[in-house]
């Protein structure tokens, strides 16, 4: 029992979908059920690596915005703002704290590659930030796409070489998965919010940004990765039990994740260095 | 008087210039440091950096030195860097971020605090080891260290083998343990010229 409780499976994925299911249980009549998301991406790195802020290492710095986006996420939530400019300006603030996630990194390179990589990685990040945040509203939607995401970012990780990104990716869809569940189970759509939103696009992107500056996924699994978001916002069945336009919505996010991740097998094949 | 002391100094010249320390530019073709690893419990796999810059000095007289080691994290070669029909190489793999980083961390480095002598020759090396942006202390153990004198054109040139063990998790490289061993032993073969 205690080999089962140490092992990858459990902590990356069995734990943070257990996490996830019993905080967006207890706080599904609040608006902050998915604050659930971020619990279970923590309960994996607590399990795993653990914490630690120095040296502040790409990895870390990750591992900390998870800990801490949820946390604006809930400000932005408390505040009585309506206005639709909220959600872009997140996004590009997404964007700007991708550099410095980064910025160890990119800063070893020459001058034209860091300009292009840290231009196209705020880029990437601001994109996928803003299709998860315009799905705030519809937890069903947001669910599907964090579930296809992790699974697209973990998967197509592992195949980079990152073990880290596949644990990541894993317990991100996780917590997403074991919300969707809530809302299946109570038959009662919860919306995500920024709280939710939030780290779910912030967290997805990084952890895909990393697998390419820090591994090897190919650059172009990036834009492939924006289709998941992208495809939980076609149409999908609106009336019914919650479980028809779970299924459906899952369904879109997880074909689209298969692009990324065949990208990143693609990569792989035939290829020695 | 003044010839007497032109004396003293011609004589005393050799002898200051003889205790002042040596200076030495490790070989890069001949200096490797080499690791081993538990792997799965099962077997021992080795594996060394192919890349590896730095000096070391001596003096013999004040019975001291300095040792700086400079390597290329990405040079890490453990006899496996063909994917085959994989996704991915072993080198690759130690390459990336769950194992030594080398994007973020493209050096690991050594510098000496303290060289300690046995006799003529160093015997043991205080100092720091910065691996994955972590610095902790590491002792090396020096074994037949050895000075083949200049000839001609060639010059001295001083090397051994000097072994110490590290724990892998101390510097945040946690990655595959236990399965993949958190011991890890050292074995840096190292030859220097004299400058």
């Amino acid at each position: 029992m205690s080999n089962f409780l140490g092992s990858e499976p459990f902590y990356a994925g069995i734990a943070p979908l257990l996490v996830a299911v019993a905080i967006a249980a207890m706080l599904a009549r609040t608006r902050y059920a998915w604050l659930a998301v971020a619990a279970a991406y923590a309960t994996m790195i607590l399990l795993s690596t653990g914490y630690a802020v120095t040296p502040l290492t790409v990895a870390r710095k990750i591992a900390l915005l998870g800990l801490a986006t949820p946390l604006v996420g809930v400000a932005v939530d408390a505040l009585p703002l309506r206005s639709r400019t909220v959600a872009p300006i997140l996004a590009v603030g997404a964007g700007l704290v991708s550099l410095w996630v980064f910025s160890t990194v990119l800063s070893q390179r020459e001058e034209a590659s860091r300009l292009v990589a840290g231009a196209g990685v705020a880029v990437f990040v601001t994109l996928l930030a803003l299709l998860v945040l315009q799905q705030r509203q519809d937890g069903l939607r947001s669910g599907a796409a964090g579930l296809g995401m992790g699974l697209a970012v973990g998967v197509a990780g592992f195949l980079s070489a990152s073990i880290g990104a596949l644990f990541s990716g894993v317990a991100i869809a996780a917590g997403c998965g074991g919300v969707l569940l809530v809302q299946v189970l109570l038959a009662r759509p919860l919306a995500a919010g920024f709280s939710g939103a939030l780290p779910i696009g912030l967290l997805c992107a990084l952890i895909a940004a990393g697998t390419l500056l820090l591994a090897q996924l190919p650059w172009h699994a990036l834009p492939l990765l924006l289709l998941v978001p992208a495809a939980t916002l076609l149409p999908a069945p609106g009336r019914g039990h919650p479980i028809v336009r779970a299924t459906v919505l899952a369904a879109y996010a997880l074909v689209a994740a298969s692009a990324p991740i065949l990208a990143a097998w693609h990569a792989t094949r035939g290829s020695v260095s | 008087m003044p010839k007497r002391l032109a004396a003293l100094v011609l004589v005393a010249f050799p002898l200051a210039a003889a205790a002042a320390p040596e200076s030495y530019t490790l070989d890069p073709y001949h200096t490797y440091p080499n690791f081993t690893i538990e792997h799965l419990g099962v077997s021992t796999m080795y594996g060394r950096f192919n890349k590896t810059s730095g000096k070391f000095s001596l003096d013999r007289t004040a019975r001291s030195g300095a040792l700086d080691l400079t390597v290329e994290t990405a040079s890490i070669d453990t006899g496996d860097n063909d994917r085959g029909s994989r996704a991915r190489s072993r080198d690759e793999h130690l390459r990336a971020a769950d194992f030594f980083n080398a994007a973020e961390f493209p050096r690991i480095t050594y510098k000496s605090t303290k060289v300690i002598f046995t006799g003529d020759n160093p015997s043991q090396v205080e100092g720091s080891l910065t691996l994955l942006g972590v610095t902790k202390p590491l002792q090396l153990t020096v074994e037949r260290f050895k000075c083949n004198p200049a000839q001609g054109a060639v010059k001295e040139r001083c090397g051994g083998n000097a072994t110490g063990r590290i724990k892998r998790s101390d510097f945040g490289m946690k990655a595959g343990i236990p399965s993949i061993g958190d011991d890890i032993a050292l074995i840096i073969s190292f030859e220097g010229l004299k400058d």
